[in-house]
């Protein structure tokens, strides 16, 4: 039977090679942009609560990086489906 | 730093619920929200020259090699693996074994540096340095700095690497083992963004 240990590190290379699967096929558009924000946000989270063992311990830290983990993720949203209104925010010419 | 006893806090056993442990130390997570905040200020930098220049980034991981960044990946969550079962280890007081998965990980971790070699030589076979574009830049520059990151925490695993082989650490403490453990996710977290970002996302 396999351990607990062993089927995060599974799943994470599973997660791993389907991003690399993903990259290979040259897709783009908001269905790439949603699953590039699930990898991101579902092993960003795994990482921490298992790796990490932050599951088990200091909450406050634990929230800190899951506002981390969030913050990367609703920038993909933003990157995405917002760009032309960062361009104008940030276009100093 | 490893020599003062756990609080009572840290005395239950990381295994079992403790909602007001730190893992590690306090020192170790200054440490690592500032490395979280400055890659944040990065990527937002990523976002807002995607944003200026959406042709260069839509065709840019066209031309970099998937497989090494794959294998960094692989590497690096093999490596951070290998982590969890060395703090696993010396909680059950197995000096020899924590060694062991300490010795694995920081063997692990070396393999991302050389693949970094090969590829920065394959780009630059295939016509990508510095200054090909925009996306190049950005990509070189997180990256590269990632990397100095993941050679300071290997150089803090070599030295907890030590510290086991002489015995220092005990199922009552282990915090110095810990906290370099979480030092080493903490890279792990960030190529999980580094990855997508240049290899993936169009």
């Amino acid at each position: 039977m396999i351990k607990h240990t062993e089927r995060i590190w599974l799943l994470l290379i599973g997660l791993t090679f389907a991003g690399a699967w993903l990259a290979e096929t040259g897709n783009a558009g908001w269905p790439l942009t949603l699953i590039v924000a699930f990898l991101i946000g579902f092993k960003g989270v795994v990482v921490v609560d298992h790796y990490m063992e932050m599951r088990l311990a200091n909450r406050r830290i634990r929230y800190a990086l899951y506002v981390f983990i969030a913050l990367i993720v609703s920038l993909v949203f933003i990157g995405h489906g917002w760009s032309e209104f960062v361009r104008q925010l940030t276009d100093i010419g | 730093m490893n020599n003062f006893k756990p609080t009572d806090s840290a005395e239950v056993s990381a295994e079992g619920r403790d909602h007001g442990r730190i893992p590690g130390n306090a020192g170790i997570w200054v440490g690592i929200f500032c490395i979280l905040v400055e890659f944040l200020m990065l990527f937002t930098v990523y976002f807002v020259s995607k944003a200026h220049n959406p042709e260069a980034f839509s065709h840019g991981p066209d031309k970099l090699f998937t497989l090494a960044g794959t294998t960094i990946t692989l590497l690096l969550l093999t490596s951070g693996y290998c982590m969890v079962k060395a703090v696993k280890a010396i909680r059950r007081d197995e000096h020899k074994v924590s060694l062991r998965w300490i010795l694995g990980a920081i063997f692990l971790g070396l393999g991302y540096p050389i693949v970094k070699y090969f590829e920065i030589n394959w780009n630059i076979a295939h016509g990508v340095d510095g200054e090909t574009g925009i996306f190049y830049t950005v990509y070189y520059y997180l990256t590269l700095n990632h990397l100095v990151h993941v050679c300071w925490a290997l150089i803090g695993l070599g030295w907890i690497a030590i510290r086991t082989g002489f015995g220092s650490y005990t199922s009552d403490n282990y915090r110095g083992l810990e906290a370099a453990a979480l030092f080493w996710h903490t890279t792990d977290v960030i190529w999980l963004v580094i990855f997508p970002f240049f290899y993936i996302l169009r």
